[in-house]
């Protein structure tokens, strides 16, 4: 094994390869606070991918229902139990630091260290789920937990009967446990953008990868005999869509979105890049299970409505800032938020150019002000692909075409 | 304490590094490729030599185990003692403890007859559980010599010390029997819903879906061999030179037949002596090689390294052709 930093985790952890960054991250960020759970997501993934025969179980993406859903059934508390401290989530939060542990530093196990502690002869801690976990993608959709009686309303900020929707797809970790999991090499992440797939022509389908990636999303295809798991539409993402002329294009689970919750775009350095400024300067889109250890690249802004503890333990200790940010957003938030699923193109920067005051009220005894900024989206070239503002357009119907379909 | 343990994990790399580092290249050079190191007596090759018996063959129409049961009957065998994979990650094996090998050529093929216990067959891998029962053997490439002082690693060759595979599946055998020679998901799943036969829209309508099953078809649009309809044999043809680089050949030159009976599997591997494939192992009449093997017990979810191995090579001799 080495050392590698994982800035989800604040600290150093053992991976057994050297850590090596892509030049820039495919990454997403999902507002689970607009989810609708359509699954039109999971529909376009599905029928631009896993159509074929033996994928009949296949869902690439998917969306579940926390916290009884789950696609393969409850994979993450069995996950979570294979960690040596039985999911216990520990975080020293006393001291961050901006770069390298903006959320604290995790002191439990990964999935990585979980495996070496028990000395079970293999890089990470998992399991196989059998074919019928993975039979009813939807088990347990919209089934709320509740502590209420049966008259007993629920209400804010924190919902004692509560459910959310967790839109899933494979998190293209910068550290995956497929690909440390795999014996043959034949999992690979990207240099160009961290895409991780499986080499097809490799594969002898030992399994390994579903055994070992705590997100279940390597899946065994029987029909090939081999393993197959999202490819982020890589095509897409590389340009060679005719449709956006060359400039990278957002997956298709992404542009389909039917409730705009999500935003795809490349994690990299620049503070002025949509992705990148939600996940690392305003820092109010968490990664899924941090704890796992695997850098995960699929972000979530928390629904504001769940119980901060359960939050906790699936986000991280980040999740009582997220919502705190979301529920009061800030001028540069509520305009960085419009670009969400204004293109299909991948926006690489954006530009605010300040508009008037619409509105003010109080959010939980915070002062909020709406400004109608403009929004300014731009391409790979740098060439504008997008402009939009905060209050969105009203077209009004001539009255002559009142009655007209 | 605490403060400065949070440092150390913060900030590590500036603070100690020459600490870490040092750690971290000594742990990569003992485990990063999870190996542990081997012990002299596996570099010295068994005792016990497995002399290919030279029989004459009529080989029949239809190779299968019974119709050559016959050739072995004077062959002397050897009892290939095997053990967990506690090397490479990931271990695992240990639930089959030897297997007996024999082996005769008929001066154009060479044919090796396998048999160990196994109280479950395991002949389809379609289920994401379960895992397919296999043997394989192992030959060093080109002419070698093994010796306790001539190293040649008995567990998947080495780096410039490449080997050639044998690797025989209980599912590939099950494959040739059904109709297009690659079971369906359906000879797993009886009556399961799926769209293309269940589709109310004309195949004219479905064409362009229809017609990129095999593109989207991972596996087959690769020319991966474990997804190919119609492959005609049950035994895989491959090159390795150390854990993680097993390969298939392009050119898929061996075949079998196996038997599964009374809680025994039988496997009956054959190749033709000499190939033109300069990746493959070649035998001589009256020439010596090496061989190692392996089993899988599918039932124990055995696959890739986890794996009951043999840990010392054999020697093989190939008796001269004779007139007989």
């Amino acid at each position: 094994m080495t050392l590698v930093h994982n800035w989800h985790l604040g600290r150093r952890m053992e991976y057994p390869y050297f850590e090596s960054r892509p030049k820039r991250q495919f990454a997403a960020v999902f507002n689970i606070n607009r989810c609708i759970a359509c699954q039109t997501c999971t529909m376009a993934c599905k029928s631009a991918w896993t159509y074929n025969k033996g994928q009949e179980f296949m869902w690439w993406n998917n969306v579940e229902t926390k916290p009884y859903g789950g696609y393969p059934q409850s994979w993450d508390v069995k996950t979570l139990r294979l960690i040596d401290n039985n999911g216990g989530n520990v975080w020293y939060t006393d001291e961050k630091d901006e770069k390298l542990s903006p959320y604290g530093v995790y002191e439990g196990d990964t999935i990585f260290e979980a495996a070496a502690k028990k000395n079970l002869n293999q890089w990470a801690v998992g399991y196989i789920p059998e074919d019928k976990e993975w039979r009813a993608p939807n088990f347990g959709e919209d089934v709320a937990m509740s502590n209420n009686k049966p008259d007993e309303y629920s209400t804010l900020p924190e919902h004692s009967r509560w459910f959310f929707y967790l839109q899933r797809l494979c998190n293209h970790c910068t550290y995956p446990g497929c690909l440390a999991a795999c014996p043959r090499k034949a999992i690979y992440k990207r240099k160009e953008d961290g895409i991780v797939l499986i080499d097809q022509k490799r594969c002898r389908g030992y399994r390994k990868c579903v055994e070992q990636c705590p997100y279940k999303k390597p899946m065994y295809r029987g029909l090939t005999r081999i393993s197959e798991k999202c490819i982020a539409c890589y095509p897409r993402v590389e340009g060679k869509d005719p449709l956006t002329q060359g400039r990278p294009m957002e997956t298709r689970c992404m542009a389909a979105c039917v409730g705009q919750i999500r935003l795809q775009g490349f994690l990299d350095d620049n503070p002025k890049n949509p992705v990148t400024w939600l996940i690392r300067h305003e820092k109010v889109a968490l990664p899924l299970y941090p704890q796992f250890g695997t850098e995960p690249n699929i972000y979530y802004i928390p629904p504001r409505w769940a119980p901060r503890a359960y939050l906790r333990q699936m986000f991280g200790p980040g999740s009582d800032e997220a919502i705190e940010k979301f529920m009061v957003p800030s001028r540069e938030l509520l305009a960085v938020m419009s670009l969400f699923r204004m293109t299909q193109s991948i926006i690489f920067e954006y530009k605010i150019e300040e508009g008037p005051k619409v509105f003010e009220t109080v959010i939980h005894g915070k002062k909020f002000e709406m400004f109608n900024d403009t929004v300014i989206g731009y391409g790979e070239d740098g060439k504008e692909i997008l402009r939009t503002t905060v209050e969105e357009p009203i077209h009004i119907r001539d009255p002559k075409h009142y009655n007209s379909i | 304490m605490k403060q400065s343990y949070k440092k150390i994990m913060m900030y590590g790399v500036t603070l100690l590094s020459c600490v870490f580092f040092s750690a971290g290249v000594t742990v990569y050079a003992e485990e990063t490729q999870g190996v542990k190191g081997m012990t002299e007596e596996e570099f010295t090759p068994a005792k016990e030599v497995l002399t290919v018996k030279y029989v004459q063959i009529d080989k029949p129409y239809h190779v299968d185990v019974e119709s050559l049961s016959g050739a072995f009957k004077d062959a002397q065998g050897v009892a290939v003692p095997l053990q967990m994979q506690d090397k490479a990650f990931p271990n695992g094996g240990g639930s089959v403890n030897s297997a007996d090998v024999k082996a005769v050529h008929d001066g154009l093929t060479i044919y090796f007859h396998i048999s160990w216990k196994d109280p479950t067959e395991n002949a389809r891998a379609i289920a994401i559980q379960e895992f397919r029962d296999a043997v394989a053997l192992m030959f060093p490439l080109g002419a070698v010599n093994i010796t306790p002082s001539e190293h040649f690693s008995p567990r998947m060759g080495d780096r410039e010390k490449p080997v050639n595979l044998w690797h025989w599946k209980a599912d590939w055998e099950s494959d040739l029997l059904v109709k297009g020679e690659l079971e369906d998901v359906e000879a797993q799943y009886p009556n399961m819903h799926d769209d293309w036969n269940t589709n109310p829209f004309s195949p004219y309508y479905h064409r362009d879906m229809i017609t990129s099953v095999s593109v989207l078809s991972g596996g087959r649009a690769a020319l991966n061999l474990f997804s190919q309809p119609g492959r005609k044999r049950t035994v895989e043809d491959l090159n390795a030179e150390g854990f993680g680089t097993l390969t298939t050949q392009d050119h898929q030159d061996v075949n079998g037949c196996s038997q599964y009976k009374d809680g025994i599997w039988t496997v009956i591997i054959y190749r033709s002596l000499i190939t033109e494939d300069p990746h493959d192992v070649q035998f001589v009449p009256g020439g010596n090689s090496f061989f190692n093997m392996a089993v899988w017990n599918g039932n124990e979810k055995d696959r890739n390294g986890q794996k009951n191995i043999s840990t010392q090579w054999h020697p093989v001799t190939l008796e001269r052709v004779a007139w007989q």
